[in-house]
Protein backbone atom coordinates (compact mmCIF):
# COMPACT_ATOMS: atom_id res chain seq x y z
CA UNK A 1 0.00 0.00 0.00
CA UNK A 2 1.47 3.38 -1.19
CA UNK A 3 0.53 6.70 0.09
CA UNK A 4 1.17 10.38 -0.97
CA UNK A 5 0.73 13.09 1.26
CA UNK A 6 0.96 16.29 0.03
CA UNK A 7 -0.01 19.70 1.35
CA UNK A 8 1.22 23.35 2.07
CA UNK A 9 4.29 23.93 4.88
CA UNK A 10 3.53 22.61 8.16
CA UNK A 11 0.22 21.72 8.04
CA UNK A 12 -0.04 18.69 10.25
CA UNK A 13 1.37 16.32 7.03
CA UNK A 14 4.01 14.22 9.07
CA UNK A 15 1.59 13.52 12.24
CA UNK A 16 -0.91 12.40 9.58
CA UNK A 17 1.75 10.34 7.80
CA UNK A 18 3.00 8.96 10.90
CA UNK A 19 -0.26 7.63 12.71
CA UNK A 20 -0.51 5.62 9.26
CA UNK A 21 2.19 3.82 10.12
CA UNK A 22 0.91 3.68 13.91
CA UNK A 23 -0.42 -0.52 13.79
CA UNK A 24 3.41 -0.91 13.13
CA UNK A 25 6.22 -1.90 15.40
CA UNK A 26 9.24 -3.88 13.35
CA UNK A 27 10.56 -3.13 9.79
CA UNK A 28 9.67 0.49 10.41
CA UNK A 29 12.20 2.76 8.64
CA UNK A 30 12.23 6.78 8.44
CA UNK A 31 13.56 7.90 5.74
CA UNK A 32 15.01 11.55 6.85
CA UNK A 33 15.89 13.47 3.41
CA UNK A 34 16.01 16.92 5.46
CA UNK A 35 20.00 18.15 5.49
CA UNK A 36 21.17 19.67 8.97
CA UNK A 37 22.08 23.15 7.35
CA UNK A 38 21.89 25.78 9.97
CA UNK A 39 19.39 26.34 13.27
CA UNK A 40 16.53 26.26 11.72
CA UNK A 41 16.94 22.97 10.06
CA UNK A 42 18.40 21.44 13.29
CA UNK A 43 15.31 22.94 15.33
CA UNK A 44 13.12 21.07 12.45
CA UNK A 45 14.39 18.14 13.01
CA UNK A 46 15.15 17.89 16.95
CA UNK A 47 11.37 18.70 16.68
CA UNK A 48 10.63 15.74 14.28
CA UNK A 49 12.32 13.32 15.89
CA UNK A 50 10.92 14.18 19.63
CA UNK A 51 7.48 13.15 17.68
CA UNK A 52 8.51 10.19 16.39
CA UNK A 53 10.43 8.85 19.59
CA UNK A 54 8.71 5.90 21.06
CA UNK A 55 6.66 5.07 17.78
CA UNK A 56 9.01 2.34 16.74
CA UNK A 57 10.58 4.53 13.41
CA UNK A 58 14.53 3.40 12.48
CA UNK A 59 16.26 6.67 10.42
CA UNK A 60 17.61 6.44 7.88
CA UNK A 61 19.57 9.67 6.84
CA UNK A 62 19.53 10.21 3.32
CA UNK A 63 19.84 13.27 1.24
CA UNK A 64 20.00 11.89 -2.28
CA UNK A 65 20.02 8.92 -4.39
CA UNK A 66 17.67 7.10 -2.70
CA UNK A 67 17.86 3.84 -4.65
CA UNK A 68 21.05 3.41 -2.97
CA UNK A 69 19.33 2.35 0.20
CA UNK A 70 19.58 -1.09 2.13
CA UNK A 71 15.72 -2.01 3.30
CA UNK A 72 14.59 -5.26 3.97
CA UNK A 73 11.83 -6.70 2.24
CA UNK A 74 7.99 -5.82 3.58
CA UNK A 75 9.21 -2.65 5.65
CA UNK A 76 6.59 -0.01 6.17
CA UNK A 77 8.64 3.23 5.38
CA UNK A 78 7.92 6.70 5.38
CA UNK A 79 9.75 9.27 3.34
CA UNK A 80 9.59 12.57 4.23
CA UNK A 81 10.12 14.68 2.28
CA UNK A 82 10.08 14.97 -1.43
CA UNK A 83 10.51 18.81 -1.35
CA UNK A 84 14.27 18.64 0.55
CA UNK A 85 14.83 15.38 -1.54
CA UNK A 86 13.92 17.29 -5.07
CA UNK A 87 15.76 20.36 -3.63
CA UNK A 88 19.10 18.43 -2.37
CA UNK A 89 19.19 16.57 -5.83
CA UNK A 90 18.68 19.66 -7.90
CA UNK A 91 20.78 21.90 -6.36
CA UNK A 92 23.47 19.97 -4.83
CA UNK A 93 25.77 19.39 -7.50
CA UNK A 94 28.49 21.96 -9.01
CA UNK A 95 25.55 22.76 -11.82
CA UNK A 96 21.52 22.43 -11.28
CA UNK A 97 19.93 19.62 -12.74
CA UNK A 98 17.17 17.74 -13.33
CA UNK A 99 15.90 15.07 -10.62
CA UNK A 100 13.42 13.63 -11.90
CA UNK A 101 14.59 10.17 -12.89
CA UNK A 102 16.34 9.29 -9.93
CA UNK A 103 13.82 10.66 -7.70
CA UNK A 104 11.42 8.32 -9.39
CA UNK A 105 14.06 5.62 -9.60
CA UNK A 106 14.68 6.09 -5.59
CA UNK A 107 10.55 6.23 -4.78
CA UNK A 108 10.52 2.92 -6.81
CA UNK A 109 12.71 0.93 -5.07
CA UNK A 110 11.12 1.95 -1.99
CA UNK A 111 8.10 1.01 -3.24
CA UNK A 112 9.77 -2.65 -4.07
CA UNK A 113 11.03 -2.62 -0.55
CA UNK A 114 7.69 -1.61 1.13
CA UNK A 115 4.38 -3.47 2.18
CA UNK A 116 3.50 -0.10 3.44
CA UNK A 117 4.98 3.17 2.29
CA UNK A 118 3.58 6.66 2.96
CA UNK A 119 5.92 9.89 0.92
CA UNK A 120 5.47 13.24 2.48
CA UNK A 121 5.50 15.88 -0.02
CA UNK A 122 4.82 19.61 -0.28
CA UNK A 123 2.54 22.02 -2.38
CA UNK A 124 4.77 24.74 -3.92
CA UNK A 125 3.05 26.04 -6.51
CA UNK A 126 -0.12 28.02 -5.69
CA UNK A 127 1.33 31.85 -4.55
CA UNK A 128 2.05 33.59 -8.49
CA UNK A 129 5.07 34.55 -7.54
CA UNK A 130 7.26 34.80 -10.17
CA UNK A 131 10.81 33.91 -8.40
CA UNK A 132 13.86 33.34 -9.75
CA UNK A 133 14.46 31.19 -12.84
CA UNK A 134 16.00 27.97 -10.84
CA UNK A 135 13.09 28.35 -8.02
CA UNK A 136 10.75 28.21 -10.97
CA UNK A 137 12.24 25.41 -11.98
CA UNK A 138 12.14 23.67 -9.03
CA UNK A 139 8.44 24.73 -8.99
CA UNK A 140 8.08 22.74 -11.80
CA UNK A 141 9.93 19.72 -10.85
CA UNK A 142 8.26 19.26 -8.08
CA UNK A 143 4.51 19.61 -9.94
CA UNK A 144 5.46 17.40 -12.11
CA UNK A 145 7.26 14.87 -9.52
CA UNK A 146 4.25 14.89 -7.88
CA UNK A 147 2.21 14.00 -10.53
CA UNK A 148 4.02 11.16 -11.08
CA UNK A 149 4.22 9.98 -7.36
CA UNK A 150 0.47 10.42 -7.23
CA UNK A 151 0.34 8.08 -10.03
CA UNK A 152 2.01 5.19 -8.70
CA UNK A 153 0.37 5.53 -5.25
CA UNK A 154 -2.83 4.11 -4.24
CA UNK A 155 -3.70 6.77 -1.83
CA UNK A 156 -3.22 10.59 -2.35
CA UNK A 157 -4.31 12.73 0.97
CA UNK A 158 -4.02 16.47 0.74
CA UNK A 159 -3.75 17.59 4.15
CA UNK A 160 -5.55 20.70 5.54
CA UNK A 161 -4.69 21.62 8.94
CA UNK A 162 -3.88 18.40 9.94
CA UNK A 163 -7.49 16.78 8.45
CA UNK A 164 -6.78 14.78 5.33
CA UNK A 165 -8.62 15.54 2.40
CA UNK A 166 -9.08 12.30 0.30
CA UNK A 167 -7.93 12.76 -3.80
CA UNK A 168 -7.37 9.04 -4.57
CA UNK A 169 -7.84 5.70 -3.17
CA UNK A 170 -9.26 6.08 0.91
CA UNK A 171 -7.56 6.70 3.88
CA UNK B 1 -18.68 26.34 -19.34
CA UNK B 2 -16.38 24.26 -17.26
CA UNK B 3 -13.65 26.01 -14.86
CA UNK B 4 -9.81 23.77 -14.60
CA UNK B 5 -8.36 25.30 -11.22
CA UNK B 6 -5.22 24.53 -9.17
CA UNK B 7 -1.45 25.19 -8.43
CA UNK B 8 1.12 26.03 -11.11
CA UNK B 9 1.59 22.06 -12.92
CA UNK B 10 -0.54 20.21 -11.05
CA UNK B 11 -1.43 19.21 -14.56
CA UNK B 12 -4.36 21.13 -15.25
CA UNK B 13 -3.82 22.20 -19.23
CA UNK B 14 -3.22 17.66 -19.68
CA UNK B 15 -6.52 17.07 -17.84
CA UNK B 16 -8.89 20.00 -20.44
CA UNK B 17 -6.90 18.32 -23.14
CA UNK B 18 -7.70 15.11 -22.32
CA UNK B 19 -11.06 14.94 -21.22
CA UNK B 20 -11.65 17.98 -24.40
CA UNK B 21 -9.61 15.42 -26.87
CA UNK B 22 -7.60 18.64 -27.51
CA UNK B 23 -4.25 19.37 -29.05
CA UNK B 24 -2.06 22.48 -27.89
CA UNK B 25 -3.06 24.26 -30.50
CA UNK B 26 -6.70 23.88 -29.84
CA UNK B 27 -6.29 25.97 -26.57
CA UNK B 28 -5.51 29.81 -26.58
CA UNK B 29 -3.24 30.65 -24.35
CA UNK B 30 -3.24 33.80 -22.09
CA UNK B 31 0.36 34.27 -21.78
CA UNK B 32 0.29 34.88 -25.37
CA UNK B 33 -2.67 35.51 -27.48
CA UNK B 34 -4.71 38.38 -28.73
CA UNK B 35 -6.36 39.50 -25.70
CA UNK B 36 -9.48 39.78 -27.86
CA UNK B 37 -8.97 36.25 -29.46
CA UNK B 38 -9.83 34.97 -26.30
CA UNK B 39 -13.45 36.16 -26.20
CA UNK B 40 -14.12 34.07 -29.58
CA UNK B 41 -11.75 30.90 -27.95
CA UNK B 42 -13.54 27.89 -27.03
CA UNK B 43 -10.80 26.70 -24.44
CA UNK B 44 -8.64 28.95 -23.00
CA UNK B 45 -5.54 28.21 -20.46
CA UNK B 46 -3.77 30.43 -17.80
CA UNK B 47 -6.07 32.96 -18.01
CA UNK B 48 -4.33 34.46 -15.05
CA UNK B 49 -1.80 35.65 -17.31
CA UNK B 50 -4.13 37.31 -19.75
CA UNK B 51 -5.78 39.04 -16.89
CA UNK B 52 -2.15 40.52 -15.65
CA UNK B 53 -1.55 41.94 -19.48
CA UNK B 54 -5.07 43.52 -19.16
CA UNK B 55 -4.38 45.20 -16.55
CA UNK B 56 -1.60 47.87 -18.25
CA UNK B 57 -3.44 47.71 -21.33
CA UNK B 58 -7.03 49.34 -19.55
CA UNK B 59 -9.09 46.24 -20.07
CA UNK B 60 -11.33 45.68 -17.37
CA UNK B 61 -10.18 42.12 -16.31
CA UNK B 62 -13.61 41.53 -14.28
CA UNK B 63 -15.79 43.55 -17.28
CA UNK B 64 -13.78 41.02 -19.95
CA UNK B 65 -14.25 38.25 -17.75
CA UNK B 66 -18.12 38.42 -17.33
CA UNK B 67 -18.55 38.82 -21.40
CA UNK B 68 -16.40 35.12 -21.48
CA UNK B 69 -18.31 32.40 -23.28
CA UNK B 70 -16.14 29.38 -23.68
CA UNK B 71 -16.21 25.52 -23.05
CA UNK B 72 -13.26 25.37 -20.53
CA UNK B 73 -11.02 27.53 -18.96
CA UNK B 74 -8.07 27.06 -16.99
CA UNK B 75 -6.50 29.48 -14.47
CA UNK B 76 -3.97 29.02 -11.77
CA UNK B 77 -4.97 29.24 -8.33
CA UNK B 78 -1.80 32.41 -7.52
CA UNK B 79 -3.71 33.43 -3.88
CA UNK B 80 -2.01 31.29 -1.40
CA UNK B 81 0.90 33.43 -0.32
CA UNK B 82 2.09 36.99 1.26
CA UNK B 83 0.42 39.94 -0.57
CA UNK B 84 2.86 41.01 -2.89
CA UNK B 85 4.68 44.32 -1.73
CA UNK B 86 4.13 45.82 -5.60
CA UNK B 87 1.45 47.27 -6.37
CA UNK B 88 1.19 45.80 -9.79
CA UNK B 89 1.49 42.29 -8.52
CA UNK B 90 -0.83 43.22 -5.84
CA UNK B 91 -3.49 44.31 -8.46
CA UNK B 92 -2.87 41.33 -10.01
CA UNK B 93 -3.53 39.02 -7.68
CA UNK B 94 -6.99 40.69 -6.85
CA UNK B 95 -7.96 40.81 -10.02
CA UNK B 96 -7.45 37.33 -10.65
CA UNK B 97 -9.28 36.42 -7.20
CA UNK B 98 -12.10 38.22 -8.22
CA UNK B 99 -11.71 37.26 -12.00
CA UNK B 100 -11.76 33.34 -10.69
CA UNK B 101 -14.56 33.79 -8.66
CA UNK B 102 -16.51 35.52 -11.58
CA UNK B 103 -15.83 32.39 -14.04
CA UNK B 104 -16.62 29.58 -11.03
CA UNK B 105 -19.50 31.46 -10.20
CA UNK B 106 -20.73 31.17 -14.04
CA UNK B 107 -19.17 27.56 -14.20
CA UNK B 108 -21.17 24.78 -14.29
CA UNK B 109 -18.70 22.63 -12.83
CA UNK B 110 -15.13 23.74 -10.91
CA UNK B 111 -12.32 21.04 -11.36
CA UNK B 112 -9.56 22.07 -9.16
CA UNK B 113 -6.23 19.70 -9.80
CA UNK B 114 -3.44 18.48 -7.26
CA UNK B 115 -0.70 16.41 -8.21
CA UNK B 116 -2.35 15.36 -11.64
CA UNK B 117 -5.80 14.52 -9.17
CA UNK B 118 -8.78 16.26 -10.39
CA UNK B 119 -11.43 16.80 -8.06
CA UNK B 120 -14.73 18.24 -8.90
CA UNK B 121 -15.84 21.26 -5.95
CA UNK B 122 -19.05 22.42 -8.07
CA UNK B 123 -21.38 20.74 -10.30
CA UNK B 124 -21.83 16.54 -10.64
CA UNK B 125 -19.52 14.12 -10.15
CA UNK B 126 -18.61 12.09 -13.04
Amino acid sequence: MMTLITGGAKCGKSHLAERLLDDFTDNKYYIATMEPFGEEASAAIARHRRIRAGKGFETKEKYTSLHELELPGKSHILLECIANLCANEMFGGSEICDPTDSIMRGTEHLKSRAETLVIVTNNVGSDGIDYSKETNRYIEVMGRVNRLIADISDNVIECVYGFPVILKGKL
Amino acid sequence: MIMITGGAFQGKTDYMKKRFSLTDDDIADGGRCEISELSKSRYIKHYELAVRRMIPENIDPLAFTEGLECEAIELNEIGCGIIPIDKNEREWREMTGRAGCIIAEKASEVVRVCCGIPTVIKGEKH
